[in-house]
């Protein structure tokens, strides 16, 4: 049985040692620059699959009194060859002190065979002050691999490759904050180039982190799928009293419902991020807000991509998929009169509909009367067809920043309303599922069909958003 | 581990509405677990019946279906009492003289139609009574999908009281009274017609049992008109109608109901289990014991914050300072009233080099340590602040210069190192100006 791949990220303080290892043990609670000094223990961040560890990375205090340590080494070798055993004797005679718990910190795990990812930044320009650091290192003998991370604006990375290529076997450029999730699985192969027997279990773990990824994505689309039942279903419900006034009730309700739908989208919000281990995250978005019609301007309507050209087209397609069943009933006899009617209808009814219910979310409705006098009264489910496509948009969009977000960021998520007219990546017909399943959804938990038809609807469109923001920021 | 597909969805349901508020990260992984367990003993995924056993150590909470079950009680209490009443009556109503075949016939073929009515509402799910238990918002939701159902049983089963009970009270007065059956009807109809219907209706039992069907000579007597009065020939074959209307009553009221009170069961269980098939959480549940759970130790709580210090205005350096130490490489040259003894010590520079820098210095006047803002201090910084109280003494002021750049929040490690040294003479000062470009890097 082969010793388990560990990787100790070491460096001088603030590089950004803690930044990598957020980014790949994927949490955002790992403590970034945190503050020199204050007394600092290894942390170690195994991966692990159903319990099974295939490899550990490791962070570490960085260098203190690199200096002094060196001085040490120096003073207590005699040749090239000794030099493990020298920093080996360094570690056993300083651990107890304090001065020295931080370089004692970090290089026992490499003594312990772990492998070495000295991290830089290559926004600053390249200092031999860090040379005594590099020159300990190389001293442990260990297979080492030096990760140039940037921090700032700056740009230096020229530099620090050719300084650092002169001690360390592996150079990467890794920028923590922004490298896009391949990147991660690359530098996690290029950890398995180290030594021989890691190359087997780093390949294994970038194949599950890959599965991992496309699992989240589809529990996603569900989270979203469900959101969108419980929204577009949602009903607020009260008892109007004989002598009381509708119009007020009304506005009661209806109040209720908008808070009652915000405060859904802000749990699917926290759903999401929860998923991708995002648990510390700070979101600035705008609430679904109803104010002035804002959410049903036309405004909105371009920003969405949800023109009445749209809800036209997707609702005649949306009537034909159901007017196509009644010339398969008809054994084709019909010559697809069926599809076309019911195309018909459907464009004509997404239109009726549009426009009838355009600023206007749902109506009151009253009920039978109540056995000790008034009657029930029902404000919704949501009759506005633009309704669904807002949510949907809104959903995507912070789900794709979640999912591409890397956990050392710590910039605020921003989810602002640009255009976003990602529905044209839709190829026609899942427009016309979307249509058919929004104007749908299903009507209970047991509504299998319906549930299945939206989650499908949802996944793809998913796909389509995916795709139309990769394009997009490619293009950036 | 078997279970009614009934309580086995609601407490699904419970569950997955309860795992809601829990991180996908630990459902994953504790449902990831059971799996595996049940893998390495060679066998499948947990069903769930097991899983919710292991996840809720068996417990149901039977209240959502208390209120069905008192229904269905209620409707069995109901249906008993009114099938005595309702077979009393039918042997009563008529009088001491004769009972009415006719409506005994029409009563057991209205219980047919009532049972197959329920029935086939509740095979379409149609429910007109839904209003009623609509006003319950506090009921498990899943069990609204089941109302056709449950009404159905509990329909069926007081539908089956009331049938038995009736066909008890039948054969009680059967053998405690002399009955007197006959038949009468406004339709012109002929005895031989009427004799006919009644064999048409006896056709499940007078294969084998031609005994109980009714023959043409006790049709044409039991026939009587109620202007007449008069009393039939033979009054001991008037009872002979019993063993009829009891089959009657057994194959067209009472097996009926028992058999359609079996398919609303049957039903109710189908539905349940398409239900649980169906729900939202099952299919997740599924992918979370099928997909390899992938940890990378994000659970563990995040660093402690650093303390907070006082963010008060760094004073302005001392005047007439005698020297100037560049840490570590940290520079400013256009620095105002800047010392003319300008040394090097940190980064780069060796521990000699250090140690000339003290050797060096005026330590009668202030000296200026410039350093980096956005470098944190290190030991090394705090090993020379050290050698230099022990070489200058403790009067001599140092003034710790961070040059900030543009970030002024790169101070407050700073002000907490200085805070730290606990050291009177070391005072953090404000940065000259804002440094230069070629000052930062």
């Amino acid at each position: 049985m082969t010793a388990l791949p560990r990787f100790a990220v070491v460096g001088h303080p603030n590089k950004g040692k803690s930044s990598i290892v957020a980014t790949l043990a994927q949490n955002d609670g790992i403590a970034i620059a945190l503050e020199p000094g204050t007394t600092r223990d290894s942390q170690r961040y195994p991966l692990s699959v159903d319990g099974r560890p295939l490899y550990e990375l490791i962070d570490t205090p960085g260098f203190q009194r690199p200096r002094k340590v060196l001085a040490w080494l120096q003073a207590h070798s005699a040749s090239a060859s000794d030099r493990p055993d020298t920093v080996r004797a360094f570690v056993t005679q300083h651990r107890d002190d304090p001065r020295f718990h931080d370089e004692c910190e970090l290089l026992t795990p490499i003594l312990e065979g772990a492998g070495i990812l000295y991290v830089v930044d290559g926004a600053v320009p390249y200092s031999p002050e860090q040379e005594a650091e590099m020159e300990i290192l190389r001293w442990t003998g260990r297979p080492s691999l030096a990760l140039i991370n940037r921090i700032g604006e700056g740009d230096h990375l020229d530099d620090w490759r050719a300084a650092l290529g002169q001690y360390f076997q592996i150079v990467r450029d890794f920028d923590a904050v922004h490298a896009p999730f391949e990147t991660h699985l690359s530098l996690l192969r290029g950890f398995g180039q180290l030594a021989p027997e890691w190359e087997a279990p780093l390949e294994e773990a970038v194949g599950y982190l890959r599965d991992q990824r496309g699992h989240r994505q589809h529990r996603a689309m569900a989270l979203i799928a469900e959101a969108l039942t419980d929204m577009l279903l949602h009903v607020e419900s009260a008892r109007l009293a004989d002598d009381a006034n509708r119009d007020a009730l009304e506005h009661d309700l209806a109040r209720r419902w908008r808070d009652r739908q915000r405060q859904r989208e802000q749990h699917l919000r926290r759903d999401v991020e929860a998923l991708y281990q995002h648990r510390h995250l700070h979101r600035r978005e705008q609430a679904l807000d109803w104010q002035g019609g804002d959410l049903f301007s036309e405004q909105t309507r371009r920003a969405w991509g949800v023109s009445r050209a749209y809800l036209a087209t997707a609702g005649f397609g949306a009537g034909a998929l159901g007017g196509a069943g009644v010339d398969a009933l008809a054994a084709g006899h019909s010559l697809g009169t069926g599809a076309l009617i019911g195309g018909v209808l459907g464009a004509a009814g997404s239109l009726y509909y549009g426009e009838k219910y355009a600023g206007k979310l749902a109506a009151l409705k009253l009920l039978a009367p109540l056995t000790g006098g008034g009657r029930r009264a029902e404000f919704g489910p949501v009759r506005d067809p633009q309704f669904g496509y807002v949510v949907l948009g809104r959903a995507l969009e912070h789900w794709f920043q979640v999912s591409h977000r890397n956990h050392a960021g710590r910039d605020p998520l921003t989810l602002d309303q640009g255009d976003r007219h990602w529905l044209e990546q839709l190829p026609r017909g899942d427009r016309q599922r979307l249509q058919k399943a929004l104007q749908n959804p299903p009507r209970h938990p047991g509504d299998g069909k319906r549930h299945q038809a939206l989650e499908q609807a949802v996944e793809n469109a998913g796909a389509a958003f995916l795709q139309w923001r990769s394009g997009n920021d490619d293009a950036e | 581990m078997s279970r009614s597909p009934l309580p086995l969805l609601l407490d699904f349901d419970a569950q997955y509405q309860r795992d809601r508020d829990q991180t996908p990260a630990f459902l994953h992984r504790r449902d990831r677990r059971l799996a595996l367990a049940r893998e390495e003993a060679g066998a499948e995924p947990p069903s769930v019946a097991e899983w919710l056993h292991a996840v809720n150590a068996g417990h149901h909470d039977p209240a959502p279906l208390r209120r069905w079950r008192r229904a269905t009680l209620a409707f069995t209490g109901a249906g008993a009492v009114l099938g005595v009443l309702t077979m009393l009556g039918l042997l009563y109503v008529t009088g001491p003289a004769r009972i009415n075949v006719t409506l005994f016939v029409a009563l057991a073929l209205l219980q047919l139609l009532l049972a197959l009515a329920t029935a086939g509402q509740a095979l379409a799910g149609w429910r007109p009574w839904g209003g009623l238990f609509d006003r319950d918002r506090h009921g498990a939701p899943v069990l609204r999908q089941l109302q056709p159902q449950l009404a159905a049983r509990a329909a069926q089963a007081g539908g089956l009281a009331f049938a038995l009970t009736a066909l008890a009270t039948l054969l009680a007065q059967v053998l405690v009274r002399d009955l007197a059956f006959g038949w009468s009807t406004t339709l012109q109809t002929s005895a031989p017609a009427y004799q006919q219907l009644m064999d048409a209706l006896a056709w499940p039992w007078r294969a084998w049992l031609p005994a109980a069907v009714p023959g043409p000579e006790l049709v044409a007597q039991s026939r009587y008109f109620r202007l007449e009065g008069g009393t039939p020939a033979d009054p001991a074959l008037l009872g002979g109608w019993w063993p009829f209307l009891t089959l009657l009553w057994l194959c067209y009221v009472v097996l009926p109901r028992l058999a359609l009170l079996a398919l609303s069961r049957w039903h109710l269980n189908r539905r349940a289990r398409r239900l649980l098939r169906d729900h939202p959480g099952y299919a997740a549940l599924r992918e979370r014991f099928a997909t390899p759970w992938v940890d990378s130790g994000a659970d563990e709580p995040p660093g402690p914050a650093p303390a907070r210090v006082e963010d008060t205005p760094a004073p302005p350096p001392p005047d007439h300072a005698g020297t100037l130490i560049r840490w570590a490489g940290a520079d400013h040259p256009a620095l105002p009233q800047r010392p003319d003894r300008v040394l090097d010590a940190g980064g780069s520079a060796s521990l000699e080099q250090d140690r000339d820098a003290l050797n060096r210095a005026d330590p009668e006047r202030p000296v200026w340590l410039l350093v980096r803002a956005w470098e944190p201090p290190t030991g090394d910084l705090a090993d020379f602040l050290d050698d230099a109280r022990a070489h200058w003494g403790p009067d001599t002021v140092i003034a710790l210069l961070p040059l900030t750049g543009d970030d002024p929040a790169a101070l407050a490690p700073w002000r907490r190192f200085a805070a730290r040294r606990e050291d009177p003479a070391l005072r953090l000062c404000a940065p000259p100006a804002p440094v230069s470009e070629e000052a930062r890097p």
